[in-house]
């Protein structure tokens, strides 16, 4: 058996090898499902859908893994649907009395419950997802403090508010920096190097130029954006770091929002599996870790099984997804 | 048998080419570590976890009931044809292999599933649901759901009291076995309009009012509203429309704006199909009420000739909740027609009288 030196420390690009047709099988399947249990499958069908998705990604010829359980995915289900019930039939009952104040005082707190759980939310959805992923056999671990991101959180919201929205650039850098550097896979560590003022950079040129030229310029903000994030993003290896490499062209964009819209658009939605893998497909092929990682000598370090999927069911609810 | 598969210890990273060979209670897996070392290691089959999902030209499995799993990846066609043909159930799942023989095939059939649940959903069980629930709530909440729009309506509503006071006499001395406690208000309004809400209330607006001629058009107008009520028409179409547009906002919400409005819209049309009939089934149910308080049956068509002289432009069928007015005249008309000649009712028309006395004042 021939050994090369897998130990080159060559670019490693992501590829998403996913078949539109064999998503269609397992998506259309699970729609089935979840229509004849009334709802109760679909965190069945979350985790399926999302397994198909990380056994078709590959890096350095090997896939991801994910090993979420339906059942686990589904106690966090329940967890949140009961408060959301609870919420709601409280809301209900406060707006029946016709007090004002009560009814009032109950929007308020409606509201301020939904701001304050998500960096909880947040917080327990990456554990979660981070125990629950692999690639080669090593897992993903997020040890972020959720009462540190819970300030952050007021903090920034607060900031934002009163500099009419300025500060929510910093406020975003802030989040993904505090998240990815709390990240590690094995004994390698993540880190985020953007900065505020770039962010809002990128962001007031798309507030300028977004009406001048009718919406074109919005390909390139969402190039400029992605290329921030996914550049800034760092891996670091016994003291080395490396970094991400975002190579898309805005004409790129371009081409895979048209597609989709048409794609969708003619098939009232039938062709969505088929739009997936290629969204993935083609946003996997632009992303790539600089020279100097060696993938073959990162060690497992500890593991952290943490079983909670509430704070991802939460976000699910919000229609808010991770990845 | 052995195959190729591509081993992780689960410690670290290291992609070890190792060799696989099955049996039915253990898996032996060997490979040569960096000093060209054999490893030999044993999975017991009860142990090891399959990738729960079927990725085609691709078998991957985990081992071990803690912390490191051990896995295997392989892509070598021989050992996918020995995993998917294994009696071990826990190694595949035979609802996959079957689905994934025949790609396009599965899809279609899956597709024309979804679609036949979908319609069967939306046409048979939600109506049918919807209405036995509404049929079943008991009169109370009716009435107490009722009073509760009243109580919101009432703020912008200007109620005639002595007008309301003569209409309700009128109503009273109607001969109705309504289950629902009937209430009458009058309404000062231009507008020509009346309503009905569940649990008993009636909403008539003033400039109706004054347009009708005699004892069996108001008969016709009340028939018809308080069939409404007995048949508690307003939860119904209420609480199908509700069901409707969650179902239809579930299935397409997700997909995108253009094709949600297009089901939205389509949603809306067999709406007002659905209300369309309600109203026809007051009509009826209303002459019913006429021919039994002995009141001349012409009064419904009648009723609807004066609302169509009035309005000046009629709705094509398909886009209103009320059938066309010619339809409505024809088929009253119709009904009317069978009832004998010289029908009247003097103690109504004389309460008639009475609610005509407040127009001249």
């Amino acid at each position: 058996m021939e050994i090369i030196s897998q130990n080159s420390p060559e670019k490693k690009r992501f590829k998403y090898l996913g078949k539109g047709s064999e998503f269609g099988i397992i998506y259309f399947k699970n729609i089935i499902l979840t229509i004849l249990s009334l709802g109760l499958y679909y965190p069945w069908a979350k985790v399926e859908m999302l397994k198909y998705h990380y056994q078709s990604s590959e890096l350095d010829k090997t896939r991801f893994s994910f090993h979420a359980t339906g059942k686990e995915v589904f106690k966090g289900f329940i967890k949140i649907y009961v408060i959301i019930i609870i919420l709601y039939a409280f809301l209900i009952y406060a707006t029946q009395t016709g007090n004002g104040t009560v009814m009032f005082s109950a929007i308020g707190i409606f509201y301020l419950f939904f701001i304050f759980i998500i960096p909880f939310a947040i917080h327990g959805a990456i554990r979660y997802r981070a125990s629950r992923s692999s690639w080669k056999g090593i897992h993903f671990k997020y040890l972020g403090d959720r009462m540190e991101l819970f300030w952050l959180f007021i903090k920034g919201i607060l900031l934002t508010i009163v500099t009419l929205g300025i500060y929510g650039s910093w406020f975003q850098v802030d989040v993904r920096k505090y998240i990815l550097s709390h990240l590690s896979f094995g004994d390698l560590s993540f880190d985020f190097k953007g900065k505020g003022g770039d962010l809002l950079w990128i962001n007031l040129k798309f507030i300028f130029l977004f009406y001048i030229t009718i919406g074109i310029y919005g390909f390139w903000y969402y190039k400029n954006l992605m290329q921030f994030y996914v550049d800034n993003t760092t891996i670091t290896q016994n003291g080395k770091s490396v970094n991400f490499k975002f190579n898309m062209k805005a004409g790129d964009i371009f081409e895979l929002v048209i597609i989709n819209f048409f794609l969708i658009f003619f098939t009232f939605g039938l062709a969505t599996p088929w739009v997936a893998v290629r969204t993935l497909k083609f946003i996997f092929r632009f992303i790539e870790i600089e020279e100097g990682l060696d993938t073959e000598i990162i060690q497992q370090v500890s593991y952290d099984n943490y079983k909670d999927a509430s704070g991802d069911d939460f976000l699910d609810f919000l229609d808010f997804d991770l990845l | 048998m052995t195959f190729q598969v591509q081993y992780f210890d689960g410690i670290s990273s290291k992609t070890h080419q190792a060799f696989v060979s099955p049996s039915s209670l253990s898996w032996k897996i060997s490979y040569k570590d960096e000093f060209s070392k054999e490893i030999l290691i044993s999975w017991n089959i009860s142990k090891i976890k399959k990738a729960d999902v079927y990725t085609k030209g691709l078998v991957s499995f985990n081992f071990g009931d803690h912390f490191p799993f051990q896995k295997i990846e392989s892509n070598d066609p021989t050992f996918i044809n020995y995993i998917n043909t294994s009696e071990h159930n826990s190694l595949n799942n035979k609802v996959d292999i079957i689905l994934h023989k025949t790609i396009n095939r599965s899809i279609s059939y899956l597709l024309l599933f979804i679609i036949g649940i979908a319609l069967g959903m939306y046409f048979y069980v939600i109506p049918s649901v919807t209405t036995n629930f509404v049929t079943s709530l008991n009169e109370k909440s009716v009435i107490s759901f009722g009073d509760y729009v009243f109580k919101v309506l009432s703020t912008s509503l200007d109620i005639n009291d002595e007008k309301s006071e003569k209409l309700q006499d009128f109503v009273d001395t109607m001969s109705m076995n309504s289950v629902f406690p009937l209430k009458t208000y009058v309404i000062d309004s231009d507008e020509l309009n009346a309503f009905a809400l569940s649990g008993g209330k009636i909403v008539i607006f003033s400039a109706l009012l004054e347009k009708i001629e005699n004892e069996s058009q108001l008969s016709a107008l009340i028939g018809h509203e308080v069939s409404h009520i007995e048949n508690r028409h307003v939860l119904k179409n209420m609480s199908k429309n509700m069901s409707g547009a969650i179902f239809v906002s579930i299935l397409f919400g997700d997909v995108n704006g253009a094709t949600a409005l297009l089901a939205d819209n389509a949603h809306l049309f067999s709406q007002l199909s659905y209300a369309r009939n309600l109203e026809k089934e007051a009509d009826i149910f209303g002459l019913e009420i006429m021919r039994r308080n002995k009141l001349d049956m012409d009064g419904m068509p009648q009723l609807f000739e004066i609302l169509e002289e009035e309005s000046q432009i009629d709705i094509p069928t398909y886009l209103s909740n009320h059938p066309m007015l010619k339809d409505r005249i024809e088929y009253t008309q119709k009904i009317a027609n069978e009832q004998e000649e010289g029908i009247k009712n003097d103690v109504l028309k004389e309460k008639w009288k009475n609610i005509q006395d407040t127009f001249e004042n």
